[in-house]
């Protein structure tokens, strides 16, 4: 077994432990079940051998017919709870780890370059822990009740007659011996067998989400031809593998088959005395017994090659969870929220600060120096790709830059997340809307806002008058990243976010992107407004809300430019 | 089920294998019928026997040896014929899809980028594929095997004909078909959970930063938990109606076996029935079983192929994107491009482009420039016709575009787009999307003018490396200059290039930049970009907002 294969396996063992009781009742109750089997196959053969053998009248044996019956449905119920308890087991497992991994993925920077898309991340986190479920519902009570029920049947049998005793006590044992041996030449072909089958599911699902440019291409019939062709290609290689892999599973059918045939023609052949193995002479209920017993001894490996591939499934996505989102730790980070906290307004004061690119191959800014005083409003110009974002992503301490960065002359990295986060607001160049209503959506900025106070927000930004028009006010609910609102509509949401927060430190990155120019003013007017006693810094196209601040930078050649600005308010 | 049925001419062609499957299966199970019975017969005859070694031992071992073989052999020829027809019937489904898909791009609403879409379309084919095998076939076989043995009741012990038929239809037909209606619900609300989890991880990764800023990741991890818990008790609930589906039919065998036990004992006491027989019967009663036995999987297959078939017919129910003309007209080489007073806007949005009007000669190079969202994509889907514009026309050489076949169009048109995706696939095939034809020459030559001939010629296999997401040779910068040599490879006179330098360095893109006029040599070039031009890279540069050019 490969070094990935045994962690895997204690990954599995790690993640069983929050099953819980629901798990261990999921486990123990087929075993239960397993007893009452025996018990249900001595009294029906009990019953045809007093019939048959002694001619008992059928009212006295009544009792015994709804005993079998009454064992019939106690395992029926058994089972059934079994397995609806596995179920329970699988889903706790499934939500912790879900828990884990999305808190994990929430701990890190939201800058971090080598964190998986959301898209993947969600794969990961959703459908990859559903895959887990076979594993624990059903492949782990199967496994424990092939360990363990065959040599139970064989022990019960054994002291009745040792030679079926025997032959079961080998013969089931045998049998997974046997199977890893017929697999094990099949092993090489079936592993490159599965990774040439990802790989053509996987060609078909790349195919698939780039289909619009191979039409483009006019590349229609010959894809599809291509598909079919290589789906075909596969398929004949497929099956030469398939012709050996199934004969594991012809092996399990022989040694069922061997062991029904077995004790049948061993019980007969003792009955006509033509083998006279036994020292005590055989009655039919025993033999009838031995002979319902011999495919039950069978049954529970059958269950287990049944369920066989959970395991596999389970493997492979632990392992995908693990490629895209990394070690994961036994518990959820805890993750709580921060209050916003009202304070004095926060100066900043800038030195030697470089920024690069995100691949750190470029510097956009370099070796700036500025200072910002506590209420003061300024605006910072440039064209795209300039840095302006990756400017305010800095000071919100959302990158890490060369240069110190003071607020309030205290260095950023001295500040406690907390009273950072608490105290500043940035609205980022792409704010995202989150699923759900346009009043969730402002509230996120303080959770448990009063209704009016989100009114008043929306009011502010410029929400309420289009959100009068939708069927639900305020309450519309909007897709996934604002879908169903326009760019400016979302834009004027997020700004709303603003308006619920005591910030020292306002931070806007492009905050009327998408707006026409009455909006802009209108909204940029509650912005200001809303600012006075706040230090605002906003990072802008717009000569218009450049022109209404107090101070005014272009960025120009990776430094900063002074530059008039026309109305100058009489701010701190 | 009526979506079902309209797959019914793929699966017809290959009925033949599937039937040899289903036959063999039967064969499996009545084999084990036999093996049961007939042991059951054979060791209550010997026990009773008097007779001792005169006993006639030849039928009985024969059966029993028989029975055993027919089982392990039809067992092995069912499993690799049914996977067999299996396997033919994904490629048959697949190239269905494809076919299917192809006329109806762009789909309307979503885009096929959306994993989500490509996840479900594949899952949608799979559980179609198997759905013979492991649905429709277990459900025959039960019903078949169960209307056998209720025959040879009526034949040997007709007391017990009725309670184990009825035992067995109940099971086979009744508890399948109530699961279906009542599962139908439970599944869609599970579904709808479901997605409301993906949402929530898509909303916490991609509003990441967002939610950091707010200080509300602990809100958002409480959501998740919450939607979490939902969809564990919408699948629990289904779990469960599929949990009391097995003990329903595990009752059901019990009553049957009960009832048949019950009127053999009768039988036996009043002696119309032999003792050997009655155990035989008992014994093939109970190995019976193995048909109810995978009922519940069945059915639960069964809804969800029932609900994949239904999903891909309403896709293959979908008009053609566009139309057709009736009288396709022939796209000169030198066409002109023009928008004259265009208006378009995506669904009920207020529109993107309005009133635009541009014209683009033969051989010029021009860009379009603007901030994001400002509509520039847009232009280039409505040359390709990809959408059409509410108001206005756009045309080729004077002739609205709509007058061509899309074919023609867009053999004329290389696209170069934002998601232009770098396929699983050797270099070479990647290249040969663009035509073809193209020889090694004209390959090398399309990677040179896209700046990735060095880094393919010191790939170990060059032409023939195997990359996409699973070869991961590439950068972000190299996939995107490889998705412009295969523009370049094609032989289209008109090159649509949508942020060609999106993930390139500011170096490499000037150096693309200054390129770009000699690589497109002989060809009309539209180029769209926010980034900053050096001189002399086009012939002209437009801005766009507020939906017109300024």
């Amino acid at each position: 077994m490969t070094a990935r294969g045994q962690t895997s396996r204690k990954m599995l063992n790690r993640l069983q432990r929050h099953g819980g009781a629901a798990l261990w009742l999921a486990m123990i109750l087929p075993l239960i079940g397993g007893g009452l089997l025996v018990w249900q196959a001595w009294t029906l053969a009990h019953v045809l051998g007093e019939t048959i053998e002694n001619h008992a009248a059928p009212q006295a044996l009544m009792p015994s017919v709804l005993l079998i019956l009454g064992l019939l449905i106690v395992r029926a119920g058994l089972g059934a709870i079994g397995e609806q308890a596995g179920l329970v087991g699988a889903e706790a497992i499934k939500q912790q780890l879900r828990q884990v991994l999305f808190a994990q993925r929430l701990a890190r920077s939201p800058r971090d370059a080598d964190a998986p898309a959301s898209g993947l991340s969600a794969s990961a986190i959703v459908d990859q822990v559903e895959a887990l479920d076979g594993y624990f519902a059903r492949y782990l009570p199967a496994s424990i009740q092939a360990a363990l029920l065959p040599l139970v049947f064989g022990a019960i049998i054994l002291p009745l007659d040792w030679v079926a005793g025997v032959l079961f006590l080998v013969t089931a044992p045998l049998i997974p011996i046997f199977m890893a041996l017929v697999g094990w030449g099949a092993q090489l072909a079936t592993d490159q067998q599965a990774q040439a089958l990802s790989h053509l599911s996987g060609r078909f699902a790349d195919r698939l989400r780039g289909i619009l440019t191979l039409k483009l291409f006019g590349r229609a019939e010959a894809e599809t031809a291509g598909i079919v062709q290589a789906s075909e290609a596969l398929r004949v290689r497929t099956l030469r593998v398939l012709r050996i892999a199934f004969l594991s599973s012809a092996v399990l059918e022989f040694f069922a088959a061997l062991g029904v045939a077995g004790v049948a023609l061993y019980v007969g052949l003792t009955f006509i005395d033509y083998l006279q193995l036994r020292t005590t002479p055989l009655t039919l209920s025993t033999g009838m017994f031995l002979l319902l017993m011999a495919p039950e001894v069978y049954n529970p490996l059958r269950l287990l090659a049944a369920h066989y591939h959970d395991r596999a499934t389970a493997k492979a996505a632990l392992l995908e969870i693990e490629t895209q989102l990394g070690d994961f730790p036994e518990a959820a980070s805890p993750l709580a929220d921060i209050e916003p906290r009202a304070g004095t307004p926060i100066g900043v004061e800038l030195v030697g600060l470089t920024l690069r690119t995100p691949d750190r191959m470029r510097a956009v800014l370099q070796d700036l120096s500025l200072s910002v005083k506590p209420g003061q409003h300024v605006a910072l110009l440039g064209p795209s790709g300039s840095g302006k974002s990756t400017f305010l992503e800095r000071l919100a301490q959302l990158r890490e830059a060369e240069g110190s960065v003071q607020l309030d002359d205290r260095a950023i990295s001295d500040w406690p997340e907390a009273e950072l986060r608490g105290r500043s607001f940035l609205l980022p160049q792409k704010p995202r809307l989150i699923h759900g209503s346009i009043a969730d959506n402002i509230a996120l900025a303080r959770p448990g806002a009063s209704r009016r106070d989100i009114q008043r927000a929306a009011e502010q930004a410029l929400v309420a008058p289009f959100a009068a028009a939708l069927p639900d006010g305020l309450d519309t609910i909007i897709g996934e990243d604002g879908l169903g609102l326009s760019g400016g509509q979302a834009q004027r949401v997020a700004v709303a976010r603003l308006f619920l927060r005591e910030a020292g430190l306002i931070l806007l990155d492009e905050p009327t992107a998408h707006l026409d120019q009455a909006l802009e003013a209108e909204v940029m007017g509650n912005i200001l407004a809303f600012a006075q006693g706040r230090t605002l810094i906003v990072a802008t196209h717009s000569l218009a809300v450049a022109a209404s601040m107090d101070k005014a930078w272009r960025i120009a050649g990776g430094g900063l430019l002074d530059m008039p600005v026309r109305r100058k308010r009489g701010a701190a | 089920m009526r979506a079902l049925l309209t797959f019914l001419p793929l699966y017809r062609r290959r009925l033949g294998a599937l039937l040899l499957a289903l036959l063999l299966s039967l064969v499996t199970i009545v084999s084990g019928v036999g093996l049961l019975g007939t042991s059951g017969w054979f060791i209550t005859a010997s026990a009773l026997t008097t007779a001792g070694l005169a006993f006639n031992l030849f039928v009985p071992s024969a059966g029993v040896r028989a029975f055993s073989f027919v089982r392990i052999l039809a067992r092995y020829g069912e499993r690799l014929i049914g996977h067999d027809a299996t396997l033919r019937l994904l490629s048959d489904l697949r190239g269905w899809l494809f076919a299917a898909l192809f006329p109806r791009l762009p789909l309307p609403d979503r885009s096929l980028r959306h994993g989500d879409l490509v996840s479900r379309l594949t899952a949608d084919v799979d559980a179609l594929d198997t759905a013979f095998l492991v649905a429709v076939g277990p459900l025959v076989s039960a019903v078949v095997v169960g209307a056998g043995m209720t025959a040879v009741m009526v034949w040997l012990l007709p007391g017990a004909a009725l309670p184990y038929g009825l035992a067995m239809a109940a099971a086979a037909l009744v508890v399948p078909t109530l699961m279906v209606v009542l599962g139908r619900n439970a599944g869609r609300r599970s579904v709808e959970a479901n997605a409301e989890l993906r949402a929530q991880v898509l909303d916490g990764v991609a509003g990441h930063a967002d939610l950091t800023l707010l200080g509300v990741l602990g809100t958002a991890v409480r959501r998740f938990a919450g939607a979490g818990l939902v969809a564990s008790g919408e699948r629990l609930r289904l779990g469960g109606l599929a949990t009391a589906g097995g003990f329903a039919v595990q009752v059901l065998a019990a009553l049957a076996l009960v009832g048949t036990l019950l009127a053999g004992l009768d039988a036996v006491a009043a002696g119309r029935l032999e003792g050997p027989v009655m155990a035989g019967l008992l014994l093939a009663v109970l190995a019976s079983f193995e048909v109810t036995s995978t009922i519940v999987r069945s059915v639960s297959k069964a809804t969800s192929a029932m609900a994949a078939a239904e999903r891909l017919q309403a896709l293959a129910a979908l008009p053609p994107a566009v139309a057709e003309p009736t009288q396709p007209q022939v796209i000169t080489p030198d066409a002109s491009i023009g928008f004259d007073r265009v208006t378009f806007g995506y669904g009920s949005l207020p529109p993107v482009l309005d009133d635009f009007s541009l014209a683009i000669g033969a051989g010029e190079r021009v860009a379009i420039s603007g901030p994001s969202g400002a509509g520039k994509s847009t232009i280039l889907r409505l040359l390709l016709r990809l959408a059409e514009p509410r108001q206005g026309q756009v045309t080729l050489g004077g002739t609205k575009v709509d007058q061509f076949a899309t074919a023609d169009l867009h053999a004329h048109m290389a696209l170069l787009s934002q998601d232009s995706p770098v396929f699983i696939d050797t270099v070479r095939n990647n290249l040969l999307i663009g035509r073809d034809d193209a020889s090694d020459e004209e390959l090398w030559a399309a990677l040179g003018k896209a700046q990735l001939e060095e880094h393919v010629a010191s790939l170990p296999r060059g032409l023939d490396t195997l990359i996409g997401e699973a070869g991961r040779t590439l950068s972000a910068g190299q996939a995107r200059r490889l998705c412009l040599a295969r523009a370049l490879v094609s032989a289209a006179p008109v090159l649509l290039l949508d942020e060609p330098t999106d993930a390139l360095d500011r170096e490499t893109e000037l150096a693309f930049f200054e390129t770009l006029a000699e690589a497109t040599k002989g060809r009309t070039v539209v180029l769209v970009t926010h980034a900053s031009l050096p001189e002399g890279t086009v012939d002209k540069i437009y801005t766009l907002r507020g939906g017109r050019l300024r």
